[in-house]
């Protein structure tokens, strides 16, 4: 398989802390990619990274087989189109923004023309073209900034969160066109979303990120429902979780493993975010147990090999289960 | 009271009768602050725009000094002016001095910070995606900075009309570099201060009369650009 990407010990920081962790990381041709984890995670910067917005202050890129160099940014941006999260629409007309992209690249007026009206016929916005972009509606703009992308005929569309502020229609036109592109045109595609199951739906391979470090099987206990009491609870539908800082929006919640505590006796149940449970599942990973609680809902939480509560635990005893508060994420 | 209104209605009087002397100054004082303001406006654009898009040592200090150029009295632009351009200063080989070409370059100096400034204060004021934009998009930083340029073209546009608005005020530099040549060098505002001390009260208020015109007309016009802009 031909690689769009190769990334080898990759390492961003914003600031001093690194934000971004990537030991190793390989992204064929006309694959379609899907990005989850939390906020902050760091899978908008991978993206800007992909994007080439963004450059690491330590590791390799090589983009099609070839390492990239600071000299040729501007190259290499040309054969990427990022669809922001929201995008920025020039003072001008839909058709003038899309026209821009190509004038850069010096596509001649009437091709760019007819590449920029075939783009808003695949984005279902036809008849767009001379409206002024900046009066359009969130999720025009962002399928007029779909269209810009698509009209460049990238090698690599990257999309950060492209169904946010979509309707359902949008959305499946969406997976429609990212589907063609990449069988057809042999287009790679990398996207972020929280909607998980689209995900699953439109991805090839997922790459689960957490707290800036690509984790193989996505992050542990993550758990779909919904928030209550203005914010301040999330219910599963099996249990209840207080928030420690109330949320605005979020249909996920994931609990760090590092954060739960377990006790052997199994009785107190009264701080918040304290469950009882029976020990569902035990197994040693190298220098540590996977022990997995069903309190409701199956929980993982991880002990070191030496710590005694880990040598007195055994499958169906009851436990009781402590979430500390710093340990919850709202997705 | 009256010598107010009868000055008003001399002044009107005087206007009308498209008084060739009163007309002259009017053309020299926009000759001279247009050239002035098209000239700072040619270096000061694209050197705000420098400033703002580039991360360099010492911005923050040069930000500092350029905020203080801007309220840099028109005297001592006029007294270094003079100090350079006179016959024993560094370009008074150029016999600039007492020239029309001599006050524009005293006023060029001082639009030139009012328009890197307020330039640079429009760009930063821009959305930040933008930038991010024209850069996914694969423009260069030339047609990076010209998107930019464009997109901000009513702030821009904007500090070229305050920039105009202070060069066409100013009497300090035109009085100092010009030296008030009838007939010559003399513009709108050394034109009242001198009439005015000689107690030719309606030809000082016909020329402050025309120069207010020239607010009003500038003015006006930014106002029907700002409002074209939806």
């Amino acid at each position: 398989m031909t690689l769009a990407y190769t990334i080898k010990d990759l390492s961003f920081a914003y600031t001093v802390e690194p934000v971004l962790r990537i030991s190793e990381l390989e992204i064929g041709r006309g694959e379609i990619v899907g990005l989850v984890g939390p906020n902050g995670s760091g899978k908008t910067t991978l993206l800007h990274i992909l994007a080439f917005l963004e450059t690491p202050q330590r590791g390799e890129i090589t983009f099609f087989g070839r390492p990239v160099r600071q000299t040729d940014l501007v190259t290499v941006r040309r054969r990427v189109a990022l669809l922001l999260q929201s995008p920025y629409l020039f003072h001008e007309s839909v058709l003038s923004n899309i026209l821009w992209g190509m004038h850069l690249r010096g596509v001649k007026p009437a091709k760019a023309r007819q590449a920029a009206l075939k783009a808003l016929d695949l984005v279902g916005l036809q008849g767009f073209g001379h409206r002024y972009a900046r009066s359009l509606s969130g999720g025009e703009s962002q399928r007029v900034a779909l269209a810009r992308a698509l009209a460049l005929e990238p090698s690599v569309l990257l999309l950060d969160e492209p169904f946010s502020h979509m309707d359902r229609q949008a959305v499946q036109q969406t997976e429609e066109i990212v589907n063609r592109l990449c069988c057809d045109n042999g287009v790679t595609v990398v996207f972020t979303t929280h909607a998980i199951e689209k995900v699953h739906v439109v991805a090839h391979r997922l790459i689960h990120l957490w707290q800036g470090r690509m984790v193989p099987t996505g992050p542990e206990n993550l758990f779909k429902g919904v928030l209550k009491n203005k914010g301040t609870l999330f219910d599963t539908g099996n249990i209840l979780v207080q928030l420690e800082n109330p949320a605005a929006r979020g249909d996920y919640i994931v609990i760090d493993p590092s954060g739960i505590g377990i006790q052997l006796d199994g009785t107190g149940e009264t701080p918040p975010n304290t469950y009882s449970g029976t020990v569902k599942g035990l197994s040693q990973e190298n220098e540590r147990v996977r022990v997995v609680i069903d309190v409701g809902e199956d929980v993982t939480a991880f002990l070191a090999a030496g710590d005694p509560i880990s040598g007195a635990l055994r499958l169906g005893m009851h436990v009781t289960v402590a979430v500390g508060p710093y340990a919850i994420s709202v997705l | 009271m009256d010598y107010i209104f009868k000055g008003f209605l001399d002044a009107g009087r005087l206007m009308a009768s498209f008084d060739p002397d009163v007309w002259f100054i009017v053309w020299t004082s926009l000759q001279v602050s247009l050239l002035a303001t098209l000239l700072a406006s040619l270096a000061g654009v694209p050197l705000g725009a420098l400033i703002a898009l580039r991360r360099f040592r010492g911005k923050p200090i040069l930000q500092v000094i350029l905020n203080t150029m801007m309220a840099l009295p028109t005297v001592v632009i006029g007294l270094l002016g003079y100090a350079f351009l006179s016959r024993r200063g560094p370009l008074g080989a150029l016999e600039l001095l007492y020239t029309p070409a001599g006050i524009s370059l005293g006023l060029f100096v001082l639009a030139l910070p009012t328009v890197v400034n307020l330039t640079l204060a429009a760009i930063q004021g821009l959305d930040p995606r933008l930038i991010v934009t024209c850069r996914l998009l694969g423009a260069t930083p030339i047609q990076q900075t010209w998107k930019i340029l464009r997109e901000g073209r009513f702030a821009v546009t904007a500090a070229i009309v305050v920039a105009f608005g202070r060069v066409i005020s100013e009497v300090g530099i035109a009085m100092m570099l010009g030296g008030n040549i009838r007939g010559f060098t003399r513009t709108m505002t050394t034109a009242i201060a001198l009439e005015t001390a000689k107690g030719e009260f309606e030809l000082g208020l016909a020329l402050g009369m025309v120069l207010l015109s020239v607010a009003l007309g500038v003015n006006g016009m930014l106002f029907l650009l700002q409002r074209g802009k939806t």
